[in-house]
């Protein structure tokens, strides 16, 4: 037993954080968003050739021969840098394609950063179980920006093109600006079957929705903290009210509690375990709400600068509040948690 | 990162698991009203534990403990917990606090007098820190001694001394230099309480039991050899006490919580929900309370696996204990109080004169809400949190 990071894992996280940090400041997340596809492709491309699509991917695939613990910590580090674009999907798709040795080709444009993939969640084969696609899916994040759609039914999982026949994609705004949102028609699409069951890769993105939650909760306590510090009142910082540094301190909490979860639930993963399922739903319902308690009291807690657009603070409540619906809300995972004890007895 | 364990310690879980089985006391616990027989009933259990080398599982061997680690340490719990084994309430204080604090700060003879005793529950231990002006201030305590040629001489005031009446030694502080500044001049010392000069009295709790008293000194002499640590660094050895309570201490209740979790299921399966025809887990906000509740139950055992791992590292519980501790506090009270909810009127029947619940879960609700005071206010450990771990100013 042993939930802390090892060497190679710390130089990991270490190594993407400080890209992020001097590529992915809130400055340029501002630009991005502002602009379309909302996607920074300069971004993307030194994301390519760092390997971080392929993280958990076996070598022989083109990966990096890490695995889910890894992914996590990337999914973790995007969330703390609110970074755009559809990385789940392109990262999900990674993996779906890993076995499937006919798409090898999209496998190597997916990872080589010319192939980027938004997720179509379909737990209840609303579009149809089989490869033709009939129906409207929404919201589907960063649609517009994708090249392919990655569909997950109750148990297929099937891959189309964004410009293929009988797909029709409409993108708009949300309330995360860093996220564009689309509507995806669906009219007699043929897509292809990939190799493996929609329940395992959809478990892995509630996993890494879970860690993308715990790092936005993780930097609304260190932003917290950074203004506590040096915004004053009263004549003394104000991170010495206790009102503050309770709320400060409860956050932190919440954020430990997210990792700690997280972290079980992606090893529970990696190692296949048999409750890796009911670690995953407990790391998505805890991780989601301290994300979203967080960026709340983040804004409160920068007062008047906290209700403006310019403070970062809104971007990550933004980015929680999307989060919380991807890949299922926190009632969805604490309901797949009772429903054992709910049966007749 | 790894979440299985290894064999070894599997084995040892095993050989745990199998010993307790069948040696765990199978007549129930003494009435916490009946004190001598409470003690007499943990005591006695606690040397049957020791005699087969089952007490103190990572202190030294040369103090009459198992020697292994830490880990092992939460896996006795867990399979403790398990079973059923009843807690050692009485020798709390003495296992968790003083016994850590004597293994980290004491003297050679200290340690080799104190340490098996504990162990082999031939004492109780209590504790002396609070005062009536030094609560969440606790260095603002002013039991004074004075040195007296080699003793020290002391006069005041204790309260909140769990098993004050029953026990025969007591972690104290007092104040041995009024001029330093006030947690300059603090010193721990080990106080026996048969000694002349100790008056006990017994403060009965909102639960109606009489579990802890105050405690008045006048002009108790006793030996500077009992000093642990150095005169007037009290504090430092204090703050070493409290990071085993706050750290260490409560990892073994994620265990016991799990457990509960696991019968207030159960409970909610058999018991009518609040619309009076459909069973508590039939309701919604029933179900979806048991599920957060779970999960965070959950959570804290990752914790304090995470914890575990770090102290694993440095040897001494971390930031991340204080944490952990806040957490379970108030995460036991949810539990109790969704308890509550989920029994209805029958959590506020059978109840004595005396004020006392016969009832487990109303009796887990009222001694629960000193969860949130007792060692450290939850307000207490907020600005530990700000100040320590988040580094926020005073």
């Amino acid at each position: 037993m042993d939930l802390t990071l090892s060497e190679e894992q710390e130089a990991v996280r270490d190594a993407i954080r400080d890209v992020l940090r001097e590529r992915q400041p809130t400055e340029r997340v501002r630009a991005v968003m502002a602009d379309e596809p909302g996607v920074d492709v300069d971004l993307w491309r030194a994301a390519a050739e760092l390997g971080w699509f392929g993280l958990a991917l076996p070598e022989a695939a083109g990966g990096a021969g890490y695995g889910v613990p890894e992914a996590m910590l990337l999914f973790t580090a995007l969330g703390r840098a609110v970074t755009p674009g559809p990385w789940m999907g392109t990262v999900l798709a990674a993996q779906a394609l890993a076995d499937a040795t006919s798409e090898r080709d999209v496998l190597d444009r997916l990872l080589a950063g010319r192939y980027r993939v938004a997720v179509v969640d379909d737990p209840d084969d609303r579009l149809g179980s089989g490869a033709r696609l009939d129906g409207r899916a929404q919201p589907v994040f960063d649609g517009g920006a994708a090249d392919g759609l990655l569909v997950l039914g109750t148990n297929r999982t099937r891959l189309i093109d964004s410009g293929a026949t009988g797909v029709h994609i409409e993108t708009g705004h949300g309330i995360d600006p860093t996220r564009r949102l689309s509507t995806v028609t669906f009219s007699g699409a043929s897509a292809r079957d990939l190799p493996v069951d929609a329940t395992t890769i959809r478990l892995r993105g509630t996993l890494l929705a879970a860690a993308e939650s715990a790092g936005v909760a993780e930097r609304a306590v260190e932003m917290s903290v950074e203004y506590g510090k040096v915004r004053e009142q009263f004549g003394k910082p104000i991170g010495s009210f206790q009102a503050i540094k309770h709320r400060c301190a409860d956050m932190a909490v919440r954020a430990e509690v997210a990792r700690s979860v997280v972290t079980y639930a992606a090893v529970a993963l990696q190692d296949g375990e048999a409750d890796a399922a009911v670690h995953v739903h407990i790391a998505k319902a805890l991780a989601s709400n301290a994300a979203l308690q967080n960026t709340t009291d983040n804004i409160q807690n920068h007062g008047g600068m906290g209700y403006t657009w310019e403070s970062d603070a809104h971007l990550y409540l933004k980015r929680a509040r999307t989060l919380e619906h991807c890949f299922g809300s926190r009632t969805a995972h604490l309901d797949a948690l009772a429903a054992p004890w709910r049966t007749a007895s | 990162m790894e979440i299985r364990f290894t064999a070894a310690e599997e084995s040892f879980r095993a050989e745990a698991r199998a010993w307790l089985e069948t040696n765990m006391p199978r007549t129930s616990r003494p009435e916490i009203a009946d004190l001598a027989a409470r003690r007499a009933y943990d005591m006695g259990w606690q040397r049957r534990m020791y005699d087969a080398g089952w007490a103190g599982i990572n202190w030294p061997k040369e103090y009459g403990g198992r020697g292994a680690s830490l880990m092992e340490q939460i896996i006795w719990y867990e399979e403790y917990a398990r079973v059923g084994a009843p807690d050692v309430t009485t020798g709390f204080v003495g296992l968790k606090h003083a016994g850590p604090t004597l293994i980290a700060c004491g003297t050679e003879a200290q340690k080799s007098y104190h340490l098996p005793r504990i162990l082999r529950g031939d004492i109780v231990w209590c504790q002396g820190f609070s005062e009536p002006n030094a609560g969440s201030d606790l260095a603002n305590l002013q039991c004074r001694a004075i040195i007296d040629g080699d003793d020290l001489v002391i006069t005041g005031q204790k309260i909140w001394t769990s098993f004050g009446h029953i026990a025969e030694v007591q972690e104290l502080l007092v104040r041995t230099d009024p001029d330093a500044p006030k947690h300059k001049g603090i010193t721990w010392v080990i106080c026996p309480m048969g000694v002349p000069g100790i008056d006990i009295r017994p403060i009965k709790t909102l639960a109606g039991n009489s579990d802890f008293c105050e405690v008045f000194y006048d002009n108790v002499r006793i030996p500077l050899a009992n000093v642990v640590g150095k005169l007037n660094d009290g504090w430092r050895v204090a703050m070493a006490t409290l990071s085993f309570e706050r750290g260490t201490a409560f990892m073994s209740e994620q265990v016991r919580m799990a457990h509960r979790m696991d019968e207030l299921i159960a409970v909610a399966r058999r018991v009518p929900g609040p619309n009076g025809h459909e069973r508590a887990i039939d309701d919604d906000e029933i179900a979806r309370r048991l599920a957060m509740a779970r999960a965070e139950v959950e959570a804290m055992r990752s914790m304090t696996y995470r914890s575990l791992s770090l102290a694993a590292r440095t040897g001494m519980p971390g930031a991340e204990a204080s944490m952990i501790r806040l957490f379970f506090s108030e995460l036991i009270q949810r539990i109790d109080v969704l308890a509550m909810d989920i029994l209805g009127a029958d959590a506020i029947t059978s109840f004595s004169a005396d004020g006392a619940s016969r009832n487990e879960w109303g009796e887990r609700y009222l001694t629960g809400l000193s969860q949130t005071i007792g060692g450290g206010t939850k307000e207490i450990q907020r600005n530990i949190i700000g100040e320590r771990v988040l580094g926020l100013p005073r």
